[in-house]
């Protein structure tokens, strides 16, 4: 009979569903995140009532779990965080565990998006200050003013421009994590290979190097970065002395289709054309750092997580690090950075305030300095503090005198699309810079705030 | 408990019919016509700010945004180039495979593996091999072979960044519409062939006059099937493109994906959804007869 | 002796047939090598096929970093028990459409077809919205329920063909003998379907193994993710170590190599036997 043949397949199936589901109990058994009584309970808490609901809850007497959603980078930052950081909290915190969720940057503003419009946010996550508004305009955080007492102590202890990334709708709805910018790194092997001494101080020894680097054959740039994203873009757009907004947001008519703007794009796409600049800009990407390990590409722009991840992968490859090149607009670079905030669909908002606390103390802020996160204590740049950070911060420091945030504004990811794409274009010869640019502002002023009356 | 059979008849069938009912209705049914309600609003997912019924600005929307006529376009050449290019290639593999004597089951097995391997995995595979200028492909077509004198920066340009997506569709899909074909290159009876041939007719003629119709229902059946998965196209583009660049190598779905879950605007994904739908809808309605053909045939 | 001139005349088949099997494994090929280079940062140019320094240390490093065996076990848990629950259920539904004849029939067949031509994905919003409001997001179970549903119009489709061609004589012998439509269902009809249910179980395995969208969509929690996700997530976070993300690939496929080679025969059989005549 054929069931003979059945008979195999389908006890063969069974047992293996049978013995995946024994030795899987815990990830079957577990109730989700969401059962139905607490999408109740979320859909009831509005903010008005979200302070009563905060002074309501107790202090953490039961051990309560933490999620805690960062794009710490995987090779130091990440295993620094999971091995050292979070066990000192909870060793201090006997209560609290602390779930760190290691996402890579490009997917984590969609898979917090996700998280949040399905209800399962995390407590807290790390976000890049340029998200800060779009989360909190969106009401998903906890107004951080209200649900953290001594919330006053860390506004003051904190530097005010990272703060101010925090401040939206009249409500903080976060703090300051750690603060970058970039600076020009340099691979110092290529440089002498082509007779270059000193690193570029302006736009047009940048340009005098990148000749004699070319000269080094058709597989030698000059330069390389990973696309026309603001990140990329925004020091040489403010470097030659152009903007991407008015200084209020509000508009970027005048602006980000100014002269200077335009000719900073009318560098790159030279730059590209004459095969200084690697085409991985104009799309696809590239890899920076595997070029520059290689000597390939001579120059690229980068934030103090390079010195310790770099030597963890190219420890042999001598670089050397200098100030953005200077242009019309003098040497500017971009600050970054990330917000440390907390969700209003957060169950353990005080336990979340501790970890907060515990992030934005001096020996957190000291310890993470190690594998490249700069402090935002304003007492980190005490004497007896900074003799603490890793020399190489000095550079970082001295770019972030002269260094510009991109357009903290509740659309971003929309503005930062477009901006993208008109850059995309320009590069790859679609149209004068002119043009697309023009094109750029007629789509991102009706996603800039209104005018204040 | 005698229940008459008649009885049985009549009740029997929705009994049978019931949990498949229910899944169906609560996961799919429920959700097309839900879908079809948040189209028409500006839906909003915080429980602060109410979504508000907007008629038919979405779809308005939809109309005026030029990187939805890209998407849909591109969506619609995926699937003209993948179809024919899975159906013919696959074709051609299942006859030389059914002829051959020795090392059927070695050459079946080879075709297959790309079929069995996940989609991510073989996405971020070709991400890797079409890199410029430094990808494998590259190396085979300025080192190798010297077809062209410099790399092809095959994801910086619209042109050809749908290359390694198509030709991934492709290389994918050989091997189970080929599996397919050889089952039923199979049950074709011997003497048929032996037949033909006796009357004088070459392979090709052979093919054409009588191998084709007799499997041409499942050639219909890989068609439907082929189309559908075209239609389908995702993974991939998210994965090797992410539309980029300048959003030129969006499909239908990665669009909508896009909109709902990087930009929160549900609405719009809706409509987007429902767009395709109909244009998918439509299409199928022209299909519709020849779909029935497999399986009044049986 | 006749052996000898017939493989020489199919010598270009076989030439053709090799040339594009290599293609269809070469790339396979490749992330192997790549897999055995240690520490690959960079791209290598010229790319090297055979690794001068094979190594498994990307495989240790990839098994060691990443929560490799609960991803498998997950990916594991939800394909298998959404193959015998979908299977079961378009068993008993295909059941019903071959066998009897009930009112809305046709148009409840023609529903099923109808949402078999649109692609999954486009309700994708509104299925996001239902599994908030029932908990199942985050639920492994919940990805169960989402695969079962919406593999059941295929699944049915197939069947129900299959099913038509059965000859009914024995059916109704056993309803002579006083048995059930039940009795036929599990005693005639399942065994006499092996090949086509082992076909449909191998498809919809593979299909559900695979699955990406959903998954990425419905399980934020990093001990829920199933193999799909947890890849692209790896190659998220090691971006240019392709050495290392292609060890975790490999790693993820094993299984369904197992699978599919410890399993062809009955797939095979199932196809030879007609399933797909439709």
């Amino acid at each position: 009979m054929k069931s003979k043949k059945w008979l195999p397949l389908f006890v063969f199936m069974t047992i293996v569903a049978m013995l995946v589901g024994a030795c899987a109990p815990a990830a079957v058994a577990t109730p989700a995140p969401t059962t139905p009584a607490q999408v109740q309970k979320e859909t009831v808490i509005v903010p008005q009532e979200v302070e009563k609901v905060v002074t309501a809850t107790p202090p953490p007497s039961g051990p309560v779990t933490l999620t805690f959603w960062h794009g710490y980078n995987a090779d130091t930052e990440t295993p620094f965080l999971e091995k050292t950081v979070i066990p000192a909290f909870e060793a201090a915190h006997p209560n609290i565990k602390v779930q760190d969720v290691n996402i890579p940057y490009d997917q984590f503003h969609q898979k917090l998006l996700t998280a949040i419009a399905g209800g399962t946010a995390p407590d807290l996550a790390r976000l890049d200050i340029i998200w800060t508004p779009e989360f909190g305009d969106m009401g998903a955080l906890a107004p951080l003013d209200e649900v953290m007492s001594d919330f006053a102590t860390y506004k003051d202890a904190v530097f005010p421009g990272p703060l101010s990334t925090n401040f939206i709708g009249g409500h903080y709805y976060g703090l300051p994590l750690d603060t970058n910018t970039r600076v020009l790194v340099y691979n110092k092997d290529v440089f002498s290979a082509a007779g270059i001494e000193n690193p570029p101080a302006t736009v047009d020894d940048f340009l005098a190097d990148c000749a004699k680097i070319k000269a080094l054959g058709a597989n030698h740039w000059c330069f390389g970065d990973g696309g026309t994203y603001a990140w990329a873009v925004d020091p040489w757009i403010w470097s030659f002395g152009g903007a991407m907004t008015s200084p209020d947001y509000t508009t970027s008519t005048g602006y980000l289709n100014g002269a200077q703007t335009v000719a900073a794009y009318q560098f790159l796409k030279d730059g590209v054309d004459k095969g200084y600049i690697h085409p991985g800009i104009k799309g696809g990407g590239v890899d920076t750092w595997g070029l520059l390990g290689k000597g390939q590409i001579a120059m690229i722009l980068e934030g103090p997580w390079f010195p310790p991840s770099f030597k963890s992968q190219f420890p042999d490859v001598k670089y050397g690090m200098a100030l953005m090149p200077a242009g019309q607009g003098g040497s500017i670079s971009v600050v970054g950075g990330e917000d440390i905030a907390m969700f209003q669909q957060s169950k353990n908002k005080e336990a979340a305030a501790e970890f907060i606390r515990f992030m934005l103390s001096l020996d957190t802020q000291l310890q993470m300095a190690t594998v490249g996160q700069m402090p935002v204590l304003t007492e980190t740049t005490s004497s007896e503090n900074l003799a603490k950070l890793p020399d190489y911060f000095g550079i970082f420091l001295e770019q972030l005198k002269n260094a510009q945030a991109r357009t903290p504004v509740s659309n971003w990811t929309r503005v930062e699309q477009i901006l993208t794409d008109a850059g995309t274009a320009i590069l790859n010869g679609k149209g004068t810079p002119q043009a697309n640019l023009d094109d750029a502002v007629s789509k991102i002023d009706p996603l800039l705030p209104k005018p204040a009356q | 408990m005698a229940i008459s059979t008649n009885t049985q008849k009549k009740i029997i069938p929705y009994l049978f019919l019931a949990p498949a009912a229910v899944l169906f209705l609560l996961f799919l049914v429920y959700p097309l016509l839900k879908g079809f309600q948040i189209s028409f609003y500006n839906w909003s997912i915080m429980p602060t700010k109410p979504s508000t019924f907007i008629g038919l600005d979405n779809y308005v929307k939809a109309f005026q945004d030029q990187v939805v006529g890209t998407a849909f376009k591109n969506t619609l050449i995926y699937t003209l180039i993948t179809v024919p290019g899975q159906m013919i290639l696959a074709m051609l593999a299942a006859v030389m495979i059914h002829n051959i004597t020795r090392g059927k089951i070695f050459f079946r097995t080879l075709y297959y593996i790309p079929v069995i391997t996940s989609w991510v995995i073989v996405s971020l595979l070709f991400r890797y091999l079409f890199q410029s200028p430094e990808g494998l492909i590259n190396y085979f077509l300025v080192e190798v072979f010297h077809i062209t004198p410099d790399p092809v920066g095959w994801l910086q340009q619209a042109g050809t960044a749908m290359i390694p997506v198509i030709g991934l569709g492709i290389w994918k899909g050989i091997g189970w519409s080929m599996i397919i074909y050889l089952a039923a290159l199979a049950s074709i009876p011997h003497e048929i062939g032996e037949a033909a041939s006796i009357d004088g007719a070459n392979t090709w003629q052979r093919f054409w006059a009588v191998t084709l119709p007799l499997i041409g229902p499942t050639v219909v059946f890989t068609l439907v099937m082929l189309l559908i998965g075209g239609f389908n196209v995702f993974i991939s583009v998210y994965l090797i493109t992410n539309g980029g660049p300048m959003q030129q190598t969006e499909v239908a779905l990665s669009y909508m994906y896009h909109q709902a879950f990087d930009f929160i605007d549900f609405g719009y994904a809706a409509s987007l959804s429902f767009l395709l739908a109909a244009v998918i809808v439509t299409g199928s309605l022209l299909q519709m007869k020849f779909l029935r053909r497999p399986v009044e045939i049986s | 002796m006749r052996l000898r001139p017939r493989i020489f005349k199919k010598s270009p088949v076989y030439v053709a047939l090799i040339a594009g099997a290599l293609v269809m494994i070469f790339p396979f090929i490749w992330m192997i090598s790549s897999s055995l280079k240690p520490n690959l940062y960079v791209i290598e140019y010229p790319p090297q096929l055979i690794p001068s320094n094979p190594s498994l240390e990307n495989f240790l490093e990839a098994w060691n970093a990443n929560n490799f065996q609960q991803y498998f076990r997950n990916s594991a848990f939800v394909a298998i028990t959404s193959t015998l629950l979908s299977v079961t259920i378009s068993a008993m539904a295909a059941y019903a459409f071959a066998r009897f004849k009930f009112p809305g029939q046709e148009t409840t067949f023609y529903v099923l077809l109808g949402v078999l031509m649109v692609p999954n994905i486009i309700v994708i919003v509104p299925q996001f919205f239902l599994m908030k409001f029932l908990g199942l997001r985050n639920s492994l179970w919940g990805l169960v329920l989402i695969y079962t549903a919406t593999s059941l119009s295929l699944n049915t489709f197939l069947l129900r063909g299959f099913f038509e061609q059965l000859p009914h004589e024995l059916e109704e012998a056993v309803l002579i003998d006083g048995g059930s439509y039940l009795t036929i269902f599990a005693n005639v009809i399942l065994p006499l379907s092996t090949p086509a249910l082992a076909t449909v179980s191998i498809f919809s395995f593979m299909g559900f193994w695979d699955e990406f969208v959903m998954a990425l969509t419905f399980i934020d929690d990093p001990a829920k993710r199933t193999l799909p996700i947890a890849i692209a997530l790896f190659q998220g976070q090691h971006g240019t170590q392709w050495g290392l993300v292609f060890a975790a690939s490999l790693i993820a496929l094993i299984p369904i190599f197992i699978f599919f080679f410890g399993l062809q025969k009955y797939f095979v059989g199932g196809l030879t036997t007609g399933a797909f005549k439709g």
